[in-house]
């Protein structure tokens, strides 16, 4: 099982390990603290696993960005990385947007104190950026063949961490019939209940929905303006409340549907524990949209070791389910489905996987192409005419 | 003058309705953690959250400081400017209307790069951090700072009163310290109480400095999943800086019992 | 202004005495000097990339681009709802702070009830955001208390009338919530400044209230007004979060448009949003130089 694989490698570490401090004339199998970890591109560069958790323990810390605990359970995934490696894990900028976290790399570039990141999570639409700007160093984890093609940078600059998929979140206690389609939406019964958790100039979140409705209404990644037209419809409809949907306005009623990823919305129904009740529906019409995203390890990192014991945690099958846990489809996840390591109870409480099936994953130049036509003309075509 | 009482109480009604009723809303909400009845479990929660605490005594201390710096950097400029200097208003006041225009988020990043290496980096360590938040916490009060101090001294007769001090022999720190000051206290404690209402709600300069150190990143990152604990917070801080403020005012005024030069009728 | 009225504010018959002697000019500069070294490292060096990455593109080279992309229909129109938003609710929250702060100073209330509002006014001043837009939504939503309340009990349908709190007006009347109280703690210390002598004064020669305003009170404070209302302007005209939790996807302001280019998820262009910001300056010059012309007649009268 898990744990068999994971001794399997690691003899193949101490091996390797063993085998180059030896020829090196080294003494017994330990850490080279002489390593820079910010040139490693695998841990095996460095002398394997076990030199990085030394090196990263001597380091101490690790600081992160835009890592809200309730975001994909990155809180107990914090957690059991401070406990089991002993590290302090200094935490930035909750809030933080992809584009925060860029400029927080950049105009860090000379610090190395505390508030400089060691890695990011940024949007999948940033890829090319990071490489462009040199904003990451590329790694590549022990795990990394089993991360899929699309979804990695070949050399290891950004690789994809997780994904969802978009849907409604339905508090029921303020909605009668839940509706099961885009169609639906349309219905005057839902007056005045439909929102967006973003503004659909500058949220992922948002602009994806708007995607996800063109493709239920004829449309494509490539041509997104049947759903611009829906939106439109919406409004006129006065089904759309052009309130940005957060927590407090999904509690109190005054958005009780929302077009979310599916990490939120579960990650919701858990937090509000009934009151309100929540429910999640992926739309059978159209195709589900799935958005990725990417981790990457700064470029000017300070604690480089940290940083990377980071990363081959998070991809380890314990990070991988730590993920799955908040809700968040791990980017392993096939893998790790066909090693059947996912517990029967996690597996429950997810939707049903023939959605996830269906889900298409929009490439970079289709997410930049709906991108750039949704931000330029979501306020001619839907946005009210204030003046 | 019966007239006159009439309407002064009307503004002061319609203004306490305004006020009141969305915060009433806000309260009304967070009563609701508990489905269908109404009950205080939201604040049992927030309470038991460690970080508001320590983050809320953080940004009280960070604010105190604000304060102090702020005043201590307007008050003799404002002073001189309106004594020696007139033609220098109009660029202190547009230099005061500044942060307006510049966004928080261009501030933050601005010194984060500026301070981060070279002459004089400041984000290598706490210290150096939290004196940049306070850096840019007087940038963004600024403006009123500035305006209120401006106000202040317009409102007493700063040239005649040094005037005054002056020819009964009082030396510069003495008519500072002992005539211009007191007459001042009231635009002061108006100071005090902007500044100290920004730090505590500030977000943007808060989350890249110092992150969850700060009580409105604690604020943000509450809102985000947990609704009724939110308002529950809202409504506490805000009562909570009432009454910091209602301390400032306390300190402030009991000083002015204290002969001030009667600037104003009361 | 009438001569009644000079003397008047002059306190009595006494010539002016002689003006004060003159340090060397230098010192005022020195006593400036702290205030000013403050304000280029802390403001005018960080904001340099401002101004410096306007007028540059991804790569760092020198072009108009961005400047001349500010003068597209959409981005104008931006600033034309901005500005149109920060000068009603700054002279709305001008005109209300106004009487609620000359109520509470003159009025004859007890104390304890004029501190607890001004000290409820510093607080009020930066309650802003995201929890002011909730308050609001709670209060006037779609199921806002308010909103029920008036359905249920009177009968009033808000929303059935056309009332919309996620509109224009909507947003202002949420603006007012801070504006109001920045008026109040701002023009509290000169409206007590206007001495009392003054009014007896004016009333022992025979004027009328309306008279002791219009001559004396109004004159004397305009200076202080104008003052304060070019701070709500500014308030107003910086403001970020409160219209992106409420009005965020519908309704355009500048400042929403730089966040969503220097934070956005999506749009990445943070040299647009420098040259934006850098717009948003150049408008504020342009009411200040208004705002001085304005006040410099205003202040006439008042150089003694």
């Amino acid at each position: 099982m898990r744990t068999k694989k994971f001794v399997y490698h690691l003899i193949a570490l101490f091996t390797v390990a063993a085998t180059l401090l030896t020829a090196c004339g080294g003494g017994g199998g330990g850490a080279n603290t002489n390593f820079d970890w910010s040139t490693a591109k695998s841990a095996t560069d460095g002398g394997g696993m076990d030199a990085l958790i030394a090196a990263a323990k001597a380091e101490g810390t690790l600081t992160t960005i835009a890592l809200p605990h309730d975001w994909c359970n990155y809180g107990e995934a914090i957690e059991t990385f401070k406990t089991k490696y002993g590290l302090q894990v200094n935490e930035l900028n909750p809030d933080a947007g992809s584009g925060d976290e860029i400029e927080a790399v950049k105009a860090n570039k000379e610090n190395k104190g505390p508030n400089a990141p060691d890695v990011i999570d940024v949007g999948f639409g940033f890829g090319p950026q990071l490489v462009e700007e040199g904003i990451t160093f590329p790694y590549k984890v022990s795990t990394w063949d089993t991360i899929p093609a699309d979804v990695k940078h070949p050399e290891g600059y950004w690789f994809g961490d997780y994904y969802g998929v978009l849907g409604f979140e339905v508090a029921t206690d303020f909605v009668e019939n839940v509706p099961q389609t885009w169609a639906d939406l349309l219905k005057p019964e839902y007056k005045g209940k439909v929102a967006l958790a973003g503004d659909p100039r500058t949220s992922n979140q948002a602009i994806q929905a708007v995607n996800a409705a063109a493709l239920a209404n004829g449309g494509s990644f490539e041509d997104p303006t049947p759903g611009l037209e829906f939106f439109k419809k919406l409004n006129e409809a006065g089904n759309f409340v052009p309130v940005i949907a957060k927590a407090a306005t999904i509690a109190s009623g005054e958005t009780p549907i929302v077009i979310r990823w599916d990490y939120l919305a579960l990650t919701d129904r858990d937090t509000f524990a009934g009151n309100p009740n929540i429910e999640f529906v992926i739309p059978s019409d159209g195709t589900p949209v799935a958005g990725v995203y990417l981790q990457g390890i700064s470029a000017y990192a300070p604690q480089p070791a940290a940083a990377r014991l980071w990363q081959e945690f998070l991809y380890s099958d314990e990070g991988q389910l730590l993920w799955l846990k908040g809700y968040c489809h791990p980017i392993r996840y096939n893998d790790l489905v066909a090693r059947n390591v996912i517990p029967a109870d996690m597996a429950a409480k997810l939707p049903p996987a023939e959605a996830y099936a269906k889900a298409v994953f929009p490439t970079l130049d289709q997410l930049s192409t709906s991108k750039t036509i949704i931000t330029e003309n979501w306020d001619s075509v839907v946005g009210a005419d204030v003046k | 003058m019966k007239k006159n009482v009439f309407w002064n109480w009307f503004w002061i009604f319609i203004s306490l309705v305004y006020f009141f009723i969305p915060l009433y809303a806000t309260f009304n909400f967070s009563l609701k953690a508990r489905k269908g009845e109404l009950s205080l479990l939201a604040y049992q929660q927030m309470m038991e959250d460690p970080r508001i605490l320590r983050s809320l005594i953080f940004s009280t201390e960070i604010g105190l400081l604000t304060i102090l710096l702020g005043l201590l950097l307007m008050v003799p400029t404002v002073y001189l400017v309106r004594l020696k200097a007139p033609r220098l208003r109009p660029v202190i006041e547009f230099i005061s209307l500044l942060p307006f225009v510049i966004p928080a988020i261009v501030l933050v990043f601005g010194l984060i790069r500026t301070y981060s290496g070279g002459l004089l980096p400041l984000t290598n360590n706490y210290t150096g951090l939290n004196f940049l938040l306070i850096a840019g916490y007087v940038v963004i009060g600024l403006p009123y700072l500035y305006r209120s101090v401006d106000a202040g001294m317009s409102a007493i007769d700063v040239v005649t009163l040094t005037e005054a001090a002056q020819s009964l022999g009082a030396s510069w720190p003495t008519i500072m310290l002992r005539v211009i000051i007191p007459n001042l206290r009231s635009a002061m404690l108006g100071a005090a109480f902007l500044t100290l209402a920004i730090v505590l709600g500030e977000f943007t300069l808060a989350t890249f400095l110092v992150g969850l150190k700060a009580f409105g990143p604690v604020i943000w990152q509450v809102g985000q999943n947990r609704a009724y604990e939110a308002s529950a917070l809202v409504i506490v801080s805000f009562i909570i800086t009432w009454v910091l403020m209602g301390l400032i005012n306390f300190v402030g005024r009991r000083g002015a019992a204290d002969g001030s030069v009667a600037a104003g009728p009361r | 202004m009438s001569n009644n009225a000079r003397v008047v504010a002059s306190g009595g018959s006494r010539p002016k005495p002689p003006s004060i002697r003159k340090s060397p000019p230098s010192f005022a500069w020195l006593g400036v000097l702290p205030f000013l070294v403050f304000v280029v490292l802390f403001l005018f060096l960080p904001s340099l990339s401002l101004f410096v990455g306007g007028f540059q593109d991804a790569k760092g080279n020198f072009t108009l681009e961005n400047i001349r992309g500010l003068f597209t229909p959409f981005i104008l129109n931006a600033y034309w709802v901005t500005i149109k938003i920060s000068f009603t609710t700054a002279v709305m929250g001008g005109i209300v702070g106004f009487f609620l702060a000359y109520a509470l100073v003159a009025g004859g209330v007890p104390n304890w009830v004029r501190s607890s509002l001004m000290t409820f006014c510093g607080v009020a001043s930066n309650f802003a955001g995201v929890p002011l837009a909730q308050a609001f939504i709670f209060t006037l939503g779609r199921v806002g208390l308010l909103t029920v309340f008036l359905k249920e009990a009177l009968n009033i349908d808000l929303y059935g009338q056309g009332f919309n709190l996620y509109s224009f007006w909507g947003l202002s009347v949420t603006y007012l919530y801070f504006q109001l109280p920045l008026m109040v703690l701002i023009i509290t210390p000169p409206i007590e400044g206007l001495r009392r002598e003054w009014r007896e004064a004016a009333e022992n020669l025979g004027a009328t209230p309306s008279q002791y305003w219009w001559h004396i009170g109004i004159p004397v404070l305009m200076p202080s007004l104008l003052g304060s209302m070019i701070l709500l302007f500014g308030n107003a005209f910086g403001a970020y979060a409160t219209a992106l939790s409420l009005t965020g996807g519908l309704i355009n302001l500048v400042t929403i448009l730089i966040g969503s280019q220097i934070k956005g998820d999506v749009l990445h262009n943070p040299n647009l949003g420098y040259a934006l910001a850098f717009g948003m300056v150049v408008v504020m010059a342009v009411i200040m130089s208004i705002y001085y012309a304005l006040r410099r007649r205003s202040e006439y009268w008042l150089k003694q």
